[in-house]
Parts: C-alpha cells; sequence; structure tokens
C-alpha cells in the first residue's frame, strides 16, 4: 500500500479522533511554484489542441459550419479542454490572492494541489465530456511530440502526487470542520451579503423546499415577498432606477446561496436579471422608466418566452408570429418550457415580425403585460392558454406550455420600438445569464457536496461513520474540489463582466463546468445515502432531479461547448 | 433617546472549535467570525427603539483587533448610525472590556446600553454587570422584554423562579437574552449603506484605559472525550463497579 489511508487513518464522523489531518506529508513542498509552470504548460497542450482543431475547421480564414459539424467531438473537446486550463489558471489566480491576504491556509492548498492533479491528468488522458464520451488529446489532433512535450517535471509531479487518495482523506479531515475553503473575494460587503442569504436560505428556505418540491408548490409568495424586501430582484438594476446598481459578483453571491437552499428560490432573480438587463440595454426611455423600478422593487415579476416546441437551441427559426394591427400586434403561436410563466405579470416575448425573413433577423422582442394567474386559472388573458408542464425537479416556479391565438400586445411593448433587433437584443443578455445560472450550478454543487457529509458523518456502519472509508471520504473531498473550481470560474466570469470586457467563452465555460459539477455532486451524495438517498424524504433525491436541469437549461452542455469552442477558434484567429 | 450597543466578534457558532497546536488558546486562523448571537439581540432591540422613535441614535462599538470593523459593518447594515472601534490586539478580559465601555459612555453619554448577557466564546457574563458598576448606573441583566418609560426602562428578566419585572432609572445597562426578539436579515440596500456610515477608530490610550490583562492563561485544553457506558447485570456489579473501579462509595 502506497499511499491508500485505511479506514482506521481516516477522519473521524464526529470525534477529533482521525481529526489530525493527514496534511503535512499530503501537501506538495512549494507548491504554487510547481502550479505555475504546469499550467502555462497545460496552455500549451491547448493551443496545440486549438491549432490542429483549427486546422480541421477553418476555411479560408472563416470557421466552415459544414467541417465544425464534422469534427463536432474534437471541436467540443477543445472546448472543454480550454475550460480545464481556465479553471486551473483561476485556481491558482484564487491561491495567489488568498497568500497575499495570508489566507492561504492548508485546507485552500490541498484543494489546489488536488485540482491541478486531477485536471492535468484528465487533460492528457482523457476529458468526459459526459459520462459516455471521453475526449483524448489525439481526438483533436495533438500528435505525440506535442503530448510527450506536456509531461514536464512539475507535471508529473503533480499528476502523481496532486490528487492521490492521501491528499483526498485529509481534505476529508478538513471538511469535518465545516469548512469548505475560502472563496477568496477579498471584499467585507460581499462576505457580508453572503453571510446574511445563507441565513435566509437556512431559515427561510431550506426547511421547506422538500415540502414543496414533493407537493410540486409554487414557491409561496412570501417567500417572494421577503426576497424582494431584501433587495434581492433590484440587485444588478441601476440606482437610477430604483435598483442597487450591484455587480454580478454580489448577485453571484445571493445566488450561490439561495440555491444552496433551493434551486427553485435561486432561480427567482433570474427572469427579473434577464428582463432588466433587457430594457437596460435596449429599451426607450418609457420603457426603462415603466418596468425597471417595479422589476426591482419585486412587484413585478416577468417571465422569458422565447423557446417553442419545434425551436430549442435553434431560436433562430422560431414561429411565433406578432402581426402590427394599428396600436397592437396581435401575437399567434405556441411557446413552451416558460418557467412561472402564470404567477409572471410581464412577459419577454420572442416573435416573428417580418415573415419574409425566415432567419433570426426577422425575430422582434416585447415587453406583454399579462394578468397574473394561479394554479386553478394559469392564464385569464384573452388569446392566451396554457398548462403546467410535469417535470422530475426545479420545481418551485412551475414549466408551462403556452398557445397564442391572437394574443393583444400593446405596440409601445416592443423592445426598443425598432422590429428585427429581437435576437439581437437577447444575445447581449447571455452573457449575464449564463453567469447567473453557474452561480446557481454552484449552490446545487455545494448544496449536495454539504447533504453527503453531513449523511456521510452521521450513517453508522459496521460500528463507524462511513465517513471514515476512504471511498465515501474521498468523493467528498472531490465534491469540494470541483465545487472550489465552479466557484472560482464563476467569479471570474462575473469578474470580467462587471469589468466591461466581452466574457462570451468565460462565462459559457462556468456554466459548462458548474453544470457538470452539481450532477457528479448530486449523483454521489446520493450514492453516499445509499438506499436512503434513492428516498423522496432525503433532500438529496430532489437535489438530483434539481442538479439534472443545470446541464439542459441556458443552453445545454453540448450548445456550451460549441459556442465555446467557435468563440475560441474565432478569438484565436 | 441615544442607545450604545456593544458588538463583540466570535467564532462563529456553526464553526467546530480547535485547540491549537501549543495548547496556548483556541485556533482562529481561517476560522469564519461572526457576531457574538446575543449581541445581534442588542442590535435589533436598539434599531427597534429608533424605528418606534423612542430612540434618536444607535451607536454600535466594538473593542478589539481592525477586523472587528467587519462585525461593526454588520451592526451598521442591520440599521444601526454609527460605529467606533477601540483598536487592540491586546487579549481583553471582561474588565477591560467594562472600561474601556465606560469610557466610550463617558464620551458619548447614551441614555442606554442594551448589550449581550455574554459572549458565546469565554461565556464570562460580566461585562454588563460590571460596567454598570463602573458607571454607577442601574442595570438589568439577562431580559426577555423592554419598554421605555419617563425616564426609566422597563424590563422583564428571566430568573430561576420565573420572570422578575424591574423599573430602571435611566441611564441604565440592560444585557440581553436570545429570547427578547428575533434579528433582522441585512437586506442589500443596508449593506451597501452601511459602507458608508460613519466609524470612528480609538485607541485605549487615547481612553486612558489600562487594558493588560489581569490573568494568565496556563492551557487551553479540548474536554475530555466522553467514554461509551456500560450496562451492568445486577445491583451487586453496580455497586462493585462504583466501589472498586469509579472508586466513588
Amino acid at each position: 500500500m502506497s499511499d491508500a489511508a485505511t479506514p482506521a487513518d481516516g477522519p473521524a464522523g464526529d470525534g477529533p479522533a482521525g481529526d489530525g489531518p493527514a496534511g503535512p506529508e499530503a501537501l506538495l513542498p512549494d507548491l504554487l511554484s510547481t502550479c505555475t509552470p504546469a499550467l502555462a504548460t497545460a496552455g500549451k497542450l491547448a493551443a496545440a489542441a486549438g491549432r490542429a482543431v483549427r486546422h480541421m475547421v477553418v476555411k479560408d480564414g472563416r470557421v466552415d459550419g459544414a467541417a465544425m459539424e464534422r469534427h463536432q467531438f474534437a471541436a467540443h473537446g477543445y472546448a472543454w479542454m480550454a475550460a480545464y486550463v481556465e479553471a486551473l489558471r483561476q485556481m491558482l489566480a484564487w491561491a495567489g490572492r488568498l497568500e497575499a491576504a495570508g489566507d492561504l491556509g492548508e485546507l485552500e492548498s490541498l484543494i489546489l494541489q488536488a485540482a491541478f492533479g486531477e485536471y492535468l491528468a484528465q487533460i492528457a488522458g482523457g476529458i468526459a465530456l459526459s459520462q459516455g464520451e471521453v475526449v483524448r488529446p489525439h481526438d483533436m489532433g495533438v500528435d505525440d511530440a506535442e503530448l510527450h512535450a506536456f509531461w514536464t517535471p512539475a507535471v508529473a509531479t503533480l499528476t502523481a502526487r496532486g490528487n492521490t487518495i492521501a491528499v483526498r482523506m485529509a481534505i476529508a479531515g478538513l471538511l469535518a470542520d465545516g469548512r469548505f475553503g475560502a472563496p477568496g473575494l477579498d471584499d467585507e460587503s460581499l462576505e457580508m451579503v453572503r453571510e446574511q442569504f445563507r441565513r435566509v436560505a437556512e431559515e427561510q428556505v431550506a426547511p421547506h423546499a422538500q415540502d414543496w418540491h414533493r407537493k410540486d408548490a409554487l414557491i409561496p409568495l412570501e417567500v417572494i415577498e421577503r426576497l424582494a424586501g431584501l433587495g434581492v430582484f433590484g440587485l444588478m438594476v441601476p440606482e437610477a432606477f430604483g435598483g442597487l446598481g450591484m455587480g454580478r459578483i454580489a448577485m453571484c453571491v445571493v445566488t450561490e446561496e439561495l440555491s444552496r437552499a433551493y434551486l427553485g428560490v435561486g432561480s427567482l432573480a433570474t427572469r427579473s436579471e434577464i428582463a432588466a438587463e433587457l430594457i437596460r440595454l435596449s429599451g426607450t426611455s418609457p420603457q426603462k422608466a415603466r418596468w425597471l423600478p417595479r422589476i426591482a422593487s419585486g412587484e413585478v415579476l416577468p417571465t422569458a418566452v422565447f423557446t417553442e416546441p419545434d425551436t430549442g437551441s435553434d431560436l433562430g427559426r422560431l414561429k411565433t408570429r406578432a402581426v402590427k394591427d394599428g396600436a397592437v400586434y396581435r401575437v399567434t403561436g405556441n411557446k413552451t418550457w416558460i418557467t412561472h410563466a402564470a404567477r409572471a405579470d410581464l412577459m419577454i416575448l420572442l416573435a416573428r415580425t417580418d415573415p419574409g425573413r425566415p432567419d433570426y433577423k426577422g425575430l422582434s422582442l416585447f415587453l406583454a403585460e399579462k394578468p397574473r394567474g394561479g394554479d386553478g386559472d394559469p392564464f385569464p388573458a384573452p388569446g392566451m392558454t396554457g398548462s403546467a408542464i410535469k417535470v422530475l425537479g426545479y420545481r418551485g416556479m412551475k414549466e408551462y406550455e403556452i398557445a397564442f391565438d391572437g394574443f393583444e400586445v400593446a405596440a409601445d411593448g416592443l423592445l426598443g420600438g425598432v422590429e428585427g433587433q429581437g435576437f439581437k437584443q437577447l444575445m447581449a443578455t447571455f452573457e449575464t445569464s449564463r453567469i447567473q445560472t453557474a452561480a446557481r450550478a454552484v449552490g446545487v454543487a455545494q448544496n449536495a457536496l454539504e447533504l453527503g457529509l453531513a449523511y456521510a458523518r452521521e450513517r453508522i456502519q459496521f460500528a463507524k461513520p462511513i465517513y471514515s472509508f476512504p471511498r465515501v471520504a474521498g468523493k467528498l473531498a472531490w465534491m469540494a474540489v470541483e465545487t472550489m473550481i465552479a466557484r472560482q470560474l464563476t467569479y471570474f466570469a462575473a469578474r470580467e463582466k462587471d469589468g466591461g470586457r466581452r466574457c462570451d467563452i468565460e462565462a459559457g465555460t462556468a456554466k459548462l463546468l458548474a453544470a457538470r459539477v452539481a450532477w457528479a455532486n448530486a449523483d454521489n451524495a446520493l450514492q453516499v445515502h445509499g438506499g436512503n438517498g434513492y428516498a423522496e424524504e432525503y433532500a438529496i433525491s430532489r437535489v438530483l432531479l434539481d442538479a439534472r436541469v443545470l446541464n439542459i437549461f441556458e443552453g445545454t452542455a453540448e450548445i456550451q461547448a460549441q459556442v465555446i469552442a467557435r468563440g475560441l477558434i474565432e478569438r484565436g484567429g | 433617546m441615544k442607545v450604545l450597543v456593544p458588538v463583540k466578534r466570535v467564532i462563529d457558532a456553526n464553526v467546530k472549535i480547535r485547540i491549537k497546536a501549543d495548547n496556548a488558546g483556541v485556533e482562529t486562523t481561517n476560522v469564519k467570525m461572526s457576531m457574538n448571537p446575543f449581541d445581534e439581540v442588542a442590535v435589533e432591540e436598539a434599531i427597534r427603539l429608533r424605528e418606534a422613535g423612542t430612540a434618536q441614535e444607535v451607536i454600535a462599538v466594538s473593542l478589539g483587533v481592525a477586523r472587528c470593523q467587519e462585525t461593526i459593518r454588520t451592526a451598521l447594515a442591520m440599521g444601526a448610525d454609527r460605529g467606533i472601534l477601540v483598536e487592540t490586539d491586546v487579549e481583553l478580559e471582561p474588565l477591560a472590556v467594562a472600561k474601556l465601555l465606560q469610557a466610550v459612555v463617558e464620551k458619548e453619554k447614551p441614555d442606554l446600553v442594551i448589550m449581550g448577557k455574554q459572549a458565546i466564546d469565554g461565556d464570562c457574563n460580566q461585562t454588563g454587570q460590571m460596567l454598570a458598576a463602573l458607571l454607577g448606573w442601574a442595570q438589568g441583566t439577562f431580559i426577555s422584554k423592554l419598554a421605555i418609560g419617563q425616564g426609566t426602562a422597563e424590563v422583564t428578566r428571566e430568573i430561576d423562579g420565573g420572570l422578575e419585572m424591574l423599573s430602571l432609572k435611566m441611564p441604565a445597562v440592560v444585557t440581553v437574552d436570545l429570547r427578547l426578539n428575533e434579528p433582522r436579515y441585512a437586506s442589500l440596500p443596508n449593506i451597501m449603506k452601511a459602507r458608508k456610515k460613519p466609524l470612528e477608530r480609538l485607541l485605549p490610550e487615547e481612553l486612558g484605559v489600562d487594558v493588560a490583562p489581569r490573568l494568565v492563561t496556563l492551557k487551553v485544553e479540548e474536554p475530555p472525550k466522553r467514554q461509551a457506558g456500560v450496562k451492568v447485570a445486577n445491583v451487586a456489579e453496580l455497586v462493585d463497579k462504583l466501589r472498586n473501579e469509579a472508586k466513588v462509595i
């Protein structure tokens, strides 16, 4: 047995017996100065993959659609490899910030080390795009010499010793204190925001989440009102319009903490944020003055009405028509997957105003008012019918399919007052909505980790907490590592966006990775629960169902990889 | 009416306490710190008095290391008007805290000091009483209800035998129990506003207070681990174990 810890060495459930961290031996000396060159090496391999993929898909200086499709696996693999490299870059930057502040403790160092050890090994050995698809450097056209050059001493050290079971056991020993690593935001107000929303979520949301889920109930209005009172819906709305003008990092922190209690509650503000950003960026002055203050206060709950039964990721082809008729547009068509639709007061509706243009250029966005409905009568409006879709998880707001038949939207509801801008307007908000979704995934991932940890420490089998078994403790340790990776990628994207920089790739990367981490954590935490995890009364059963949606909505994992790959190829070339 | 609320920065209630390797004290490096929960109740009560128009100003004061300002900011985000930090790296004992607070009280001249009945770290339950004695003020400890009368504070105290109602002549010091109220959450707008509220820094020397410790900590240890019990078959075995193993009879 080389480095495999035995259960006896492992972290004890609640006594201090096994708490003595195996840390000092597990922790590599000169960690930061080993990670720095290893990161540069990983960057070179990703660049080699990028060159090879570009060679496959770029024709005459442009990305060739047919070639991109033919080489989809290689291109998406490249997106993932780049995501891994970015993840390591952000982890190293995080550790550097902590070190500068004197906060780089043993736990944080071990997390950094495990992240490098595992991700470097996967970059060379194969990255799981999904559970059934592993992409390897050769799939992206990386040649043997380039792959050989990857194995520098630093990379070899980290892959061999970075993420051993001894390292994970050391991490597990520290998790037992209820610590998961410093988030490294280095901002007193943000820490206060986190603390307040953690309390709100733990006291007002977490105790009820399972019940709401099992009853398939709408989140009570009192909860929404309480969050509104705390400023959640106006967080990013400019102060001039009654909001707080805070940045996306604050949005991430609030979202993460609320999602840690219940994904449904962490998602309440998603639609308000999309609507407010659309109106702020593209609305006319009267539209801003009319809607932004009411969205910020939570008085108006918006919903996004984009998807159609035959049009999901391929939005450009959507069919719903809006026809101008005097002072109104008459809307006809079918929409689906409309979240919180019954309760919403305002629809952000994407429809085709120019039937002569069958592509995205014929689309327009509308700010369409509707009366608030409820469970009995979801859509009490003329020209509009619909019903709830039964879903596995992500409940609390409900999903609806809606049919419009001559539904009237006031003509001054045309966003920005000009037709044909809908798709472009919508694209401008994708970065923020993906960052917000990544933050939701981080919250769900953290929730799964904590549920698994609590269960593992309480559950006694073979006369000891199952947390003393390396396969159990090691799973939880790796969950903590990857949750931190997802968190740092999310903060990075948020910082870029707040800094006014283009961050389509960064936001997509954060969302892509965080969604996978949330699902992996939920699945593994349920495994830790054994049979009990399969029982509806245990919260992890819900978290598993909630986590599953994260890889699907706001751009499926496949679309996300496509967007990242295309972006990387275009930016780099 | 002016209300002064002392707030203490303590290890968060949810954190598992660890003893330093050299047994010199409790590990606080990289440990989550929060406002003492009793002090949150005190802040809440003071803010309610101001919201009711009974008090005009609420001042939060903390004593200790520079990072205690985070605790003051939390009080400001809950609604306190301004803060005072008496900054020192010396580990403060209750008497030193009471003397520093006395100096702050003499400077600020509040009508009422509302404070936690104890802090969850040291569990001393001394400071409020000492402060009242040093000031020569009336005191009401462990209160679960507070009403302000004409120059009086009407308090309900939780005592062993039940509830005791006292009328305190103001100025007074009251120390609060958890049952007094439920502290609010700081809203995002108030967290933003708190950044701009005034926070004054003082040093113990400026207040003329000697904060040198009177006590020496010899050693800090974990409580002994509880051993699993055993079942005895009969009284004879029990008596035998008590006599020969436990040696208590």
